[in-house]
């Protein structure tokens, strides 16, 4: 409850800090203009080097907008009119026949919504379960000292890297063990699998921001007569939070985008938002509902792309944890 | 009372315990316990139960739960060894693995060095724009780029290609008006024959597999190589301009020792996860066409899956968790992955 308060938090500070950035942004860039102008004018810099910076900046910009092109199509995609692509309208189409109709359809004659909640549920038990051992789990690896606790971090380590095929090959494995125990084809179940697999690097994660509190909190805690328990509470949790907000949408995300084991163990009853998604693209080899698809993908992604803008710096910093940056 | 009962027993139990139970802080052990036996029980359990499999004549999911395997010892692996579909699919691999590496730094070096050139205006906002693939789903992505290569007609590609040809016969057109004593056309080495099934050939289908994987990985390089570049002391360019160094001389000297150890970490790590990619093949065209692209954990999962050859599926899998195991013992050795532990 409170990871979320400062996640909300965090979102309303940005939101207005970016609502000011941009309603600002024409000043700004017309003052820019103007002060470029005045400096060739005044002869404090030549129309060549002028020239120079114009012709960069439109070449980066032209690099954006060709990798940025898919993103484009989608959006383009989903507005457009017509199911398929059945004419040129699926990449250029016209502006002026932008419509929701896909949207529509999504939203209340798809499975989406059955698949929405399927997804929360896996989601839901993800965040719980991998929350509640992952935050024990990096106090004890920050601040206590006990047998193993090497082993444990350099274990850890390894797989926050390095390890994401390792759930499919170990898959075929543990679909022989759910379907002998009855488990295939239950959220609970692969909620729990996302949680395990999402513990690694989220106890490391949350292990290396607890190292940044200073012990000498708890020793003032300890001296002011405070027990094991209420240092842990009153000290610890609450200087977590930021990192405990980061570790919240880390599992949320291991839920949310998982696919290939929903795919194998899940039935069509239970199906998950990114399982949908796959049966929607791949419903045929020509007529796949492009309309209809894109529209699904763009809000099947939505909320995953707008935890990451929020999230942008949290994540970057996340990045480079690993000592990557040399 | 010098030596209570209760001393004596504990220096006793001590005597008897294989370690010193004075370090053995029981409360951060029971602290860590439950993640590390929940992790250990999905993954390492699972790993051993597969190379006992891959030891064992199972056949489908009902042979292995009913016990009604054998077991052969390394037949299975004598058996892949010699099976020139495994050949096909690890050579395959690695060839993914290398070019999509290549064009990974070659991109993230060149988008790099772009989004920190003192020219270029708006730097920040572009970086923020560059990234955002590293924003999305995987499983959006791949979907979406699958739609991107899609072999109708109107595809996305297959339609900038219609509008290319349009180009070139226009071109012809001009010509044509220019020069009216003869008839000229476009030529037709210049025109792309439409539509092209992007996804049915072998080459096309895993130049789309690389142009993918290159789209998902390519913001961490940036990212990466970005902050890397920051670092750089201006003063060593300026020093370098002065001394008469050119941009080729600055590149190799200044820049690209900067930059060298981070793009290796950086290299062995999405390395890594491509030797792992499943989900760009599966999607694409399950590995096809004729199974000639199934990377190495496509092919192990259809093999249990799809054909029931669980046994044979599992030394697969464990050949590629033993290669994955080499990557992990790389990015340990060549990275400073591990540093956090040791510092303290």
């Amino acid at each position: 409850m409170i990871a979320v308060v400062a996640i909300l938090a965090n979102v309303i500070g940005i939101l207005t800090g970016w609502a000011y950035e941009k309603a600002t942004w024409p000043m700004r860039a017309a003052s820019t203009a103007r002060l470029t102008l005045e400096q060739v004018r005044t002869g404090k810099r030549s129309v060549r080097d002028l020239a120079k910076t114009v012709a960069s900046t439109a070449g980066a910009i032209a690099v954006l907008v060709v990798l940025m092109f898919p993103i484009y199509w989608i959006f383009a995609a989903s507005l457009s009119e017509g199911a398929g692509l059945m004419s040129t309208d699926g990449v250029f189409a016209d502006p002026s026949t932008y419509n929701l109709d896909a949207y529509h359809w999504v939203l209340f004659e798809s499975a989406f919504t059955d698949a929405l909640l399927n997804s929360l549920i896996v989601v839901f038990v993800t965040v719980s379960v991998s929350m509640s051992v992952v935050i024990p789990g990096a106090y004890a690896l920050s601040r206590h000292e006990f047998r193993g606790r090497k082993k444990i971090l350099y274990g850890y380590v390894l797989f926050t890297q390095v390890g994401a095929g390792l759930s499919i090959a170990t898959l075929i494995a543990l679909y022989v063990l759910f379907v002998n125990f009855g488990l295939s084809n239950n959220l609970l179940v692969l909620g729990l699998f996302y949680a395990a697999g999402a513990i690694p690097f989220n106890t490391w994660l949350l292990k290396t921001f607890m190292d940044n509190i200073p012990v000498s909190y708890e020793e003032a805690a300890v001296i002011d007569g405070a027990g094991r328990w209420q240092v842990i509470r009153e000290v610890i949790l609450p200087l977590s939070k930021p990192g405990i907000a980061v570790v919240l949408v880390f599992t949320f995300l291991a839920g949310w985008n998982e696919f290939i084991v929903a795919q194998t163990l899940l039935r069509p009853e239970n199906y998950t938002l990114s399982v949908e998604l796959y049966a929607l693209a791949t419903a045929g080899q020509y007529d796949t509902p492009w309309t209809q698809f894109s529209a699904f993908a763009i809000l099947f992604a939505m909320p995953v792309a707008l935890i990451y803008f929020f999230a942008q710096n949290y994540v970057e910093s996340g990045l480079s944890f690993g000592g990557m940056e040399g | 009372m010098s030596t209570s009962f209760l001393d004596r027993v504990s220096a006793e139990s001590q005597r008897l315990l294989p370690f010193d139970t004075r370090n053995l802080n029981l409360f951060g052990l029971l602290l860590v316990a439950p993640g590390v036996v929940l992790f250990l029980s999905f993954m390492l359990f699972p790993i051993a139960f597969l190379v006992y499999l891959s030891m064992t004549d199972a056949t489908h999911a009902g042979t292995i739960i009913g016990g009604d395997t054998n077991f052969v010892g390394l037949d299975n692996y004598v058996d892949l060894f010699t099976d020139s579909q495994f050949w096909t699919s690890f050579g395959i691999t690695w060839l993914f693995l290398a070019v999509s590496l290549v064009i990974k730094i070659i991109v993230g070096v060149g988008l790099a060095m772009l989004l920190t050139h003192a020219r270029v205006v708006g730097k920040r906002y572009m970086r923020a724009i560059v990234i955002i693939p590293m924003g999305l789903p995987a499983i959006f992505i791949i979907t979406v780029w699958r739609g991107m290569f899609s072999g109708a007609r109107f595809g996305p590609f297959n339609e900038l290609l219609a509008t290319y040809n349009s180009a070139v016969a226009m071109l012809a057109g001009i010509v044509d008006q220019a020069l009216f004593f003869v008839a000229v056309s476009a030529p037709e080495f210049l025109l792309v024959d439409l539509p092209v099934s992007w996804l049915s050939g072998r080459w096309s289908a895993f130049m789309a597999y690389v142009t993918t994987e290159v789209w998902l990985a390519y913001p961490f390089m940036v990212i990466i190589i970005v902050s890397a570049l920051q670092d750089v002391p201006m003063e060593l360019h300026d020093a370098a301009k002065v001394d008469g160094a050119g941009y080729v001389h600055r590149f190799i000297h200044v820049t690209l020792p900067a930059i060298k150890r981070p793009v290796m970490f950086a290299s062995i790590l999405t390395a890594a996860t491509s030797f792992q990619q499943f989900l760009i093949p599966w999607i694409f065209n399950s590995g096809g066409p004729a199974r000639q692209n199934e990377l190495l954990i496509v092919y192990g999962y259809r093999e249990a899956i799809e054909l029931n050859q669980y046994a044979y599926a599992s030394a697969i899998m464990v050949t590629a968790i033993a290669f994955i195991g080499l990557f992990m013992w790389l990015a340990v050795r060549k990275g400073n992955l591990a540093e956090g532990v040791d510092s303290e």
